[in-house]
């Protein structure tokens, strides 16, 4: 249950956040708690809207979700903001993560970068590292969502067996990468103003 | 906080343990890593093969029979597999309806008793609507199906369910029965891709591992066709992928499994080379290393083949043997592991059509004249030149296809074979081993 449910929840977020409704903070916790029901259940066509997004684009990841529901719950919980360093640290780590997966997951080659995700221990060392790191720089929403996404595949929460599907999907990716280009060509602009 | 450094947050670290904050993010790593470690420990481990076990009775007379699988008219009949059930009944299972991709496709199963020589009437097993509601997101369409039966005596089916686009944006749904196929248990999408649980197809016969894991031979088919083996647990799951081979030009991967260790991989030809011909690769540790892909000398026009290992080594495999079109359908055997290839028989032959000029009604009479000899029962052959004319003919002239096959061997040694007639209906075709060493004759058969 635990897949159509953070879809919906994931599909409600995006609607909170637009325009106008997202000016209206104080009813956030009840309009999150309609909206997510009405996509959950409400039947369009046979099918709650939830489950037409989770048919496209399956189930997001970890990662996704806490970043969706911190940026809809944050004016109503009084949550600090992700800041600044762990917004660009996971628009990195999302950019670099999918440009090694993807690519090599889904064309011909030698190597398939997905496989390490069935449980590899080095590719786990590998992550503990990265969390030990932004726990040590205080990067605490960076070390929070690789060690929640880590616990979620440990007690098996998706469909999915494989713990790339937990830290990183497509969207979230191309999240990462264009931040990083826009700000790639910001900087650019100012180097050049100089 | 970025511009703190490492040491210095290290230090207060240490000395601030009242931080919550800190204190409450170290608690869920320790938690998570230490539940991520202990999972590690209990992944799936590399396994040996478990190969299929058949008594071939020779002293039995040679014994060779044709027959349909279906019989309902100008609908769409296609990418048959089979199955052996615990009572020695052979179970089929194919897609079905309107047309291929269309929304009424639906897989079915219809059951052979061998005592008898029958197929039982047709059933629906998984339509886009029943995977809907089990999967609770939107599945637009259903395809290629394939079966095996574990030895705990679940009967597993795996079937291609799309929800956007077309085949590339494929994904694999099962359901597993208890019961040998007479109800299912709710299906259960493998997700198996990170993009999306994008892109990967089945067709090919699955086979097991010694620690009663299933081994799914599948492919990517979005960028490329890239022929990978999934690992499926006892609850549905994919635990493992592994690639076969690095051309992107290799879909339906046949997995061969000829001893604990040794398993050789037959692979469809998506390439642009002419003439194309079966890819091949193998393994002799189980699985761990793949050798790079070299090519048979079997032709392969780009479609689906099938093939088992006998109990004295053979390998006999039913494939399209021509260039183009899938006009021809045969038997071929090797008595070397796949170095060499002698034609047992070919069981549909129809390239001489393609030379001859425009007449329907010769292609009618001809269609009906098959389908006779195929089955005794056809009475009135229209249906089949219908059907056949709805989905063969396209200008300037109608066509013929023999293809996706799917062979088995019995526990019992008896051969089962079936495959698309005419994209309008499956034809079965049984044979013992005694039919098929007379027909492969000496070179066929190992010394």
């Amino acid at each position: 249950m635990m897949g159509p449910a953070l879809s919906a929840a994931a599909l409600a977020a995006l609607l909170l956040s637009l325009p106008g409704v997202a000016l209206l903070r104080r009813a956030r916790p009840a309009l999150l708690l309609a909206v997510a029901l009405g996509v959950a259940l409400v039947p369009l066509g046979g099918l709650p809207a939830a489950a037409y997004a989770r048919g496209a684009v399956g189930d997001l990841s970890v990662t996704t979700m806490l970043l969706l529901l911190h940026s809809l719950l944050r004016p109503v919980l009084g949550w600090e903001s992700v800041g600044k360093a762990s917004r660009i640290t996971l628009q990195v780590l999302a950019a670099t993560g999918g440009l090694l997966l993807y690519p090599s997951a889904l064309a011909p080659g030698p190597t398939d970068p997905y496989r390490i995700g069935f449980g590899n221990p080095w590719f786990l060392a590998a992550l503990l590292l990265l969390a030990t790191g932004a726990l040590v720089l205080r990067l605490h929403f960076v070390a929070s969502s690789i060690a929640l996404a880590v616990l979620v595949w440990a007690l098996g929460g998706y469909e999915s067996r494989n713990l790339w599907d937990y830290l990183l999907d497509p969207l979230l990716a191309v999240w990462g990468t264009v931040a990083l280009l826009v700000w790639s060509q910001k900087a650019i602009v100012q180097a050049t103003r100089r | 906080m970025a511009g703190v450094g490492p040491r210095l947050s290290l230090v207060r670290l240490g000395r601030e343990g009242r931080d919550r904050r800190d204190l409450l993010v170290l608690a869920l790593v320790v938690v998570g890593f230490g539940a991520g470690f202990g999972k590690a420990l209990g992944r799936a481990r590399p396994s040996l093969f478990r190969p299929r076990l058949a008594v071939e009775a020779r002293d039995e007379p040679p014994r060779f029979e044709t027959r349909f699988v279906t019989t309902r008219p100008n609908t769409l009949a296609h990418a048959a597999c089979l199955v052996e059930l615990g009572d020695g009944r052979i179970r089929a299972f194919w897609y079905t309806g309107s047309r291929e991709g269309a929304p009424d496709v639906e897989v079915h199963t219809a059951v052979y008793a061998p005592e008898r020589g029958v197929w039982s009437a047709e059933k629906t097993v998984a339509s886009p609507e029943s995977t809907r509601a089990a999967l609770r997101r939107y599945v637009r369409k259903v395809g290629n199906p394939t079966a095996i039966r574990t030895d705990d005596g679940t009967l597993w089916l795996f079937y291609v369910t799309v929800s956007v686009g077309g085949w590339g944006g494929g994904s694999i749904t099962a359901v597993a029965s208890r019961d040998d196929g007479e109800t299912w248990s709710e299906a259960r999408r493998l997700i198996s891709s990170p993009l999306f649980d994008l892109s990967t197809l089945v067709r090919g016969e699955p086979i097991l591992y010694a620690d009663g894991t299933i081994g799914l031979p599948v492919y990517q088919s979005l960028v490329s066709s890239v022929p990978e083996l999934l690992r499926v647990d006892g609850t549905g799951a994919v635990v493992d992928r592994q690639r076969l081979s690095e051309d992107g030009h290799s879909p339906q991967p046949v997995v061969l499994v000829r001893s604990a260790t040794k398993a050789l991989v037959l692979l469809r030809n998506s390439g642009p080379g002419r003439p194309q011909r079966v890819g091949r690769t193998a393994t002799r540790d189980a699985g761990r290393t793949w050798a790079p892909i070299s090519r048979l000398p079997l032709l392969n026009p780009d479609a689906a083949l099938s093939g088992v290992v006998l109990s004295d080594g053979r390998i006999l495999v039913a494939l399209n043997d021509v260039e183009v079109e899938r006009d021809a359908l045969s038997l071929v055997v090797s008595a070397d592991g796949g170095a060499t290839w002698r034609t047992v028989r070919r069981l549909e032959d129809q390239v001489a059509a393609r030379d001859l000029p425009v007449d329907d009604a010769r292609y009618d009479r001809t269609v009906e004249a098959l389908a006779r000899a195929t089955d005794s029962r056809v009475a009135d052959g229209r249906d089949f030149v219908l059907s056949s004319r709805r989905f063969m003919c396209w200008e300037p002239r109608c066509h013929f296809e023999f293809s996706y096959p799917s062979l088995i061997q019995t526990r019992g040694g008896v051969f089962h074979l079936v495959y698309t007639w005419n994209r309008a209906f499956i034809k079965h075709v049984a044979f013992n081993a005694a039919w098929l060493d007379r027909e492969a004759g000496g070179d066929g058969r190992r010394r």
